[in-house]
């Protein structure tokens, strides 16, 4: 369903040059929950961007169905990351000034106004955040706020959901709500491609990969 | 969410960077609105003005000797009467208000008198204005304070033989005027037994010369090719005043108004690019849940274009109100009489958002361009 192939992701600048990802392949079928856990500086986030379709390697392909994501033009890729790709940040990045209805409405989509508008009714109803709807993210507690932005992720039904330490700041609580959430999508055929530091999300995960090197590797 | 609902929402949330872009496209469209509309007022007064120092422009004979016209007060020779006309149908002259004249001298109870013979003003036909000078009717004789030799209006004199009924007697000029007897241009053919021709063309030289250009030149140059037949002079002492107002309260405009707008441009542009930094992890998730760079540049524009338009409508008040009511202070001279320009409320509407709009392009262009992936690995909010 997703397929990284020979991903190469160098960095360069002025004095020296990074080959963060080394050919670098995977593979993502529906239903699974994968943990990528690697030491800081790993490569993680780089990947995360790069299946997103948010980062173009240097070489390799990224495959989300049939779509080959930079064989796209940027148009048609933005519109299939719309489509086909939900992110989970661990600083939220919620749009600060929209409230957490708005947040989610903020999202490209296909459907109607009527149709959004009720997609992101239940979605809020479904984290418990009916009554928390028309705050801003500066008024919802750290939780919350991530609580909104899986919602965010969720919205247009994603093939892929790329969760970047998303339990990182929460308390463990709130971390669990978050979990039960992506296990829930993943449960409906969705796919989660989890980075984390945290053991604890793999208790949830059908398989843990390790980042070490620019490659994966399993547990 | 609709673009607009999210610009709207945007520029409530940062109410004081979208006041300060208001402030600075308040500006933009009210000092200008207030120079232009004090300036054209000026104008305005300063075209009164003028007129009111008379014609400065006159057309004789080619062939007239200039020191006989200046010792007797009229020029030797003569000029077809319809020459005059050639005037109303060629565009683009540099001559305005132009009526012709025949003078020449007459016997009146013991004094010689200067007879001028005129006929109503002609113009080009785009430059059609009123009359810079009183009518005579045919039949009738307007005599100079001391030409009328005791002659009362309504009176009838005789003029070489040729009856005449004095429809005026005018108050002292203390110039050649108040030797002076006004006719009609058919009667003064008549009485100096010149059929058809007259021998001078008073005009107004044209309020539109550019700085540089040698206007006499011109002048010149026009009259060869519509009265061959003639020579130009020009009252350099009045066509200078002419000049000196009207560039007078035009540079107050022209050297002020390329600095008010940029450095309103400078301010947007600074405004705008501290804006695209503020939300660089907000460019960078809009990107990540699928909007490309047209929405994103949206973003910054019509904020810029948005807010453009609610400040040309205050500015354009408020700088229509500094000039009336300080514009005559400013100019006590010239801005006799300020009046609200409308022409300048579209011009603002239209030309601000545009305004904005360029000033915030290059900050915008950076946020399109911005990698979001770099932005996203950064803390968001």
């Amino acid at each position: 369903m997703i397929r990284a192939r020979d991903i190469e992701h160098t960095w360069r600048d002025a004095s020296a040059e990074v080959r963060c990802l080394r050919g670098l392949d995977l593979e993502l079928e529906a239903g699974e929950f994968c943990c990528l856990r690697g030491v800081s500086g790993s490569g993680k986030t780089t990947l995360l961007l790069t299946l997103g379709g948010m980062l173009k390697p240097t070489e390799g392909s990224v495959l989300i169905g049939e779509d080959d994501l930079y064989a796209l033009s940027s148009g048609a890729r933005a519109l299939a990351r719309a489509r086909d790709v939900g992110f989970v940040f661990q600083m939220f990045h919620l749009v600060p000034y929209l409230t957490a209805r708005e947040n989610l409405l903020v999202v490209r989509s296909e459907l109607g106004r009527a149709e959004r508008e009720a997609r992101a009714d239940e979605l809020l109803e479904s984290v418990g955040l009916t009554d928390r709807a028309d705050h801003r993210p500066a008024a919802l507690s750290a939780g919350e706020r991530q609580r909104v932005a899986v919602c965010r992720a969720l919205f247009n039904n994603p093939t892929l959901v790329l969760a970047d330490e998303p339990t990182g700041n929460l308390d463990p609580d709130s971390a669990s709500v978050v979990l039960d959430l992506l296990t829930q999508y993943t449960a409906g055929g969705g796919v989660v491609l989890m980075a984390t530091h945290s053991e604890t999300p793999e208790s949830r995960a059908s398989r843990t990969l390790w980042l070490r090197d620019g490659t994966l590797h399993t547990a | 969410m609709s673009l607009l609902g999210q610009i709207y929402a945007e520029a409530m949330h940062r109410w004081v960077h979208s006041l300060l872009l208001f402030g600075a496209l308040f500006f933009a469209a009210a000092l200008p609105v207030a120079f232009h509309t004090t300036g054209s007022a000026a104008k305005r007064e300063t075209s009164r003005l003028m007129r009111d120092l008379g014609y400065n422009v006159r057309i004789l004979p080619k062939d007239a000797e200039l020191t006989s016209y200046w010792a007797q007060g009229f020029a030797d020779g003569a000029i077809p009467e319809e020459a005059v006309q050639r005037f109303t149908t060629a565009d683009d002259l540099s001559y305005n208000h132009l009526l012709a004249m025949l003078t020449g001298r007459v016997e009146f109870r013991g004094a010689s008198l200067l007879l001028t013979g005129l006929t109503a003003e002609v113009a080009p036909e785009t430059k059609k204005k009123g009359s810079m000078i009183f009518e005579v009717e045919p039949g009738t004789v307007h005599l100079g304070h001391a030409a009328a030799k005791g002659a009362a209006a309504g009176e009838e004199i005789e003029l070489d033989g040729h009856k005449l009924s004095v429809a005026a007697v005018l108050s002292e000029a203390g110039t050649i005027d108040d030797a002076r007897a006004w006719v009609h241009l058919s009667d003064a053919q008549k009485i100096l037994e010149m059929p058809a021709v007259i021998n001078e063309i008073q005009a107004l030289e044209c309020y539109c010369a550019d700085v540089g250009v040698d206007n006499l030149e011109r002048l010149r140059e026009e009259l060869e090719t519509i009265v061959p037949e003639g020579q130009v002079l020009r009252m350099d002492a009045v066509a200078e005043v002419r000049e000196k107002q009207r560039r007078l309260s035009e540079e107050y405009f022209e050297l002020l108004l390329p600095w008010v707008l940029a450095a309103c441009a400078g301010v947007i542009a600074l405004l705008t690019a501290i804006n695209v930094r503020e939300r660089r992890a907000e460019i960078g998730i809009l990107r990540a849940l699928g909007h490309g760079s047209g929405r994103v540049a949206s973003l910054f524009l019509m904020k810029a274009m948005g807010i453009g338009v609610d400040a040309a409508l205050a500015g354009f008040a408020a700088g229509s109100w500094l000039a009336v009511t300080y514009g005559p202070a400013v100019f006590p001279e010239t801005a006799g009489k300020i009046e609200i320009e409308w022409s300048l409320l579209q011009y603002s509407v239209i030309g601000l958002p545009l305004f904005a709009a360029f000033s915030a392009l290059p900050s915008t262009l950076a946020a399109v361009f911005q990698d979001p992936a770099e932005t996203l690995r950064e803390e968001g909010p």
